[in-house]
């Protein structure tokens, strides 16, 4: 469905350094650098698979989505999408593909989403009849009976979000590139979101990329992920894998009918964490069930259970390891 | 294909008409200013003409035509030409023109399309208004004929208007604050309210074929007078044709560099 083959995309920054007299120089003489954006990934997508991309701010998620949509022209490298190449802008692909940014919105400002919907459905030919069909369905699952009616400048986040979610599948894409749809919402809302963009997936056979700096969102609705790192492929696989790769360790989380002293503690394993009477330790996996025995033989336990550590650590420490090792090569 | 863009016409015209009567209170107002507009638009006029009867070959009465004319066209450019057009700017300053760019239509048509203000045509009325007391004063009615050239003329008018503003929008895709350059061209665009005779020199070369005031507002009203050699309505249509083709070379060409340069 999508496939990705060494792409490239560079921009042409200008660049000066601080100061009104370099300022000045600037205007006569500009020098430019060449900031890699995209520097050469490559990855095939499924029809109907879920995959998350990954990667700290400035990766080039964003980059390679737009490349994708065909917002952005390649500087080099081989993109296809539904057998489209997507910077001819062909209306046929466009027809095909869908772009949520929640950073960004299409809503018309002073009117109600009914409009915006209105004007997708004329701009994307849809017959009336599915159109019909799809807003009611829309309406149902994400809820948007209330909203509709009101202009858009008076819902909430959350809610106008549901709406450009809605107002991008007026035309039932087969694709969608969903940027950071639930930044800024609401656990609930994001929740909502996860679930109506899951079965959307399911019922359609939709083939979608979503980049979050949510966890969740990822865990949730992405059995692979991509991760980028300052334009490089780090990493495309399952996101347990991912998981076990970064941080093979498990987390031993103990509750106890009374507080302990650190340092009967410290034996069991690494203490992450520690006040009175709950504790979190860190353990090599294969050391699990010894240490699970020896804590319920040893400490007063209440309750204990076997965790992975947190997605968001993990990440972070893979972005610091690439780093570092970046940072080794350089050197 | 064209049923299709007048369908999509019509629904952008839907939504902009929603919104002007979301705001209707916006009539009054607008009403008042755009009369207001066309008071000061009067005011150097009655100075000039009080110290003598005619200025480069045109008395009140056909200067008037002039005014009637400028009235009309800026009527059409803040009611149907503006709105739209800053609303390109706004989308590049705050990135969503990519919402546009997704879609499958022409994105220039789009982005024309996109906003109206009816209200504005207040103006058109006021231009029309001023035909009539023209005429008044010049002691006859116009011809037939000039009547129909002038229409066309209206056509080509517009047809320049719009060019220019899409050559000025098209700026914006290389320098994001185009701001300037558009009060620039709404400064530039009063000259047109003089008979074009009036510019001599540099002026008057500038005026006809760089950005042609003379053609849109002194050519109809030549026409209507029965005064416009032929020539130069077959000049206007294919000058106006000429530059709407221009246009839209330099609007392809900057999309194209949008796509390819920005984030």
């Amino acid at each position: 469905m999508i496939s990705v083959r060494d792409l490239r995309k560079h921009y042409q920054v200008h660049k000066r350094p601080p100061g009104l007299k370099a300022a000045l120089r600037s205007v006569i003489h500009r020098t430019y650098t060449s900031v890699k954006a995209v520097d050469g990934i490559s990855f095939e997508i499924k029809p109907g698979e879920r995959v998350g991309f990954l990667g700290p701010n400035g990766a080039g998620k964003t980059t390679t989505l737009k490349v994708l949509s065909g917002l952005l022209h390649p500087s080099s490298g081989e993109v296809r999408v539904d057998g489209h190449v997507p910077r001819h802008r062909e209306d046929a692909f466009l027809k095909k593909i869908m772009l949520v940014m929640g950073q960004k919105q299409q809503l018309l400002w002073d009117l109600p989403p009914a409009e915006t919907f209105e004007l997708n459905r004329a701009i994307y030919d849809v017959p009336r009849a599915q159109y019909k069909q799809t807003l009611d369905e829309l309406v149902t699952l994400l809820e948007l009976e209330e909203l509709i009616g009101k202009p858009a400048r008076q819902l909430s986040l959350g809610e106008r979000m549901k709406c450009e979610l809605a107002a991008a599948l007026i035309h039932r894409p087969k694709v969608l590139f969903l940027d950071e749809p639930t930044i800024g919402l609401d656990v609930s809302m994001q929740a909502t979101m996860r679930t109506f963009i899951k079965s959307y997936n399911e019922r359609n056979g939709a083939t979608l990329i979503l980049t979050s700096h949510y966890m969740d969102d990822v865990a949730a609705l992405c059995p692979r992920v991509i991760v980028i790192d300052k334009g490089l492929l780090s990493y495309d696989g399952g996101l347990d894998a991912l998981v076990q790769r970064v941080r093979p360790e498990k987390r031993v989380v103990l509750r106890l009918n009374q507080a302990v002293a650190a340092d009967s503690l410290a034996p069991l394993g690494k203490v992450v964490t520690h006040d009175n009477v709950t504790a979190v330790l860190q353990v090599p996996q294969d050391a699990v069930n010894a240490t699970v025995s020896r804590a319920l033989s040893s400490l007063p336990v209440q309750d204990l259970t076997v965790e992975n550590a947190p997605l968001e650590e993990v990440m972070s420490e893979l972005f610091a390891e690439s780093k570092a090792r970046r940072e080794k090569v350089g050197a | 294909m064209l049923r299709r863009y007048l369908r999509l016409l019509g629904v952008q015209l839907r939504a902009s008409s929603l919104l002007a009567m979301q705001y209707r209170g916006d009539f009054v107002i607008e009403g008042i200013i755009s009369l207001f507009w066309t008071a000061t638009a009067l005011a150097p006029l009655f100075v000039v003409y009080r110290e003598r009867e005619s200025i480069a070959g045109w008395s009140f009465g056909e200067a008037l035509l002039v005014i009637g004319w400028f009235t009309l066209l800026q009527g059409i450019l803040e009611g149907a030409i503006n709105p739209s057009l800053t609303g390109v700017v706004e989308h590049i300053r705050k990135g969503t023109l990519d919402f546009v760019l997704l879609k499958p239509a022409d994105a220039q048509f789009l982005v024309s399309t996109a906003r109206f203000l009816p209200w504005r045509s207040i103006n058109v009325l006021a231009g029309l208004g001023l035909f009539v007391y023209g005429f008044h004063l010049i002691g006859r009615a116009p011809s037939l004929v000039g009547v129909l050239a002038s229409l066309v003329l209206l056509g080509t008018s517009v047809l320049l208007l719009y060019s220019l503003w899409i050559l000025t929008v098209a700026a914006a895709f290389y320098v994001v604050k185009v701001d300037n350059l558009t009060y620039f061209f709404t400064s530039i665009f009063d000259a047109a309210r003089w008979p074009a005779s009036v510019f001599r020199g540099v002026l008057a070369f500038v005026f006809t074929f760089v950005i042609p005031l003379a053609v849109m507002t002194t050519f109809p009203a030549e026409a209507m007078l029965g005064r416009l050699p032929w020539t130069s309505l077959v000049w206007a249509v294919v000058g106006s044709l000429l530059f709407a083709f221009l246009s839209r070379r330099v609007w392809l060409h900057s999309i194209g560099h949008y796509t390819s340069a920005s984030s």
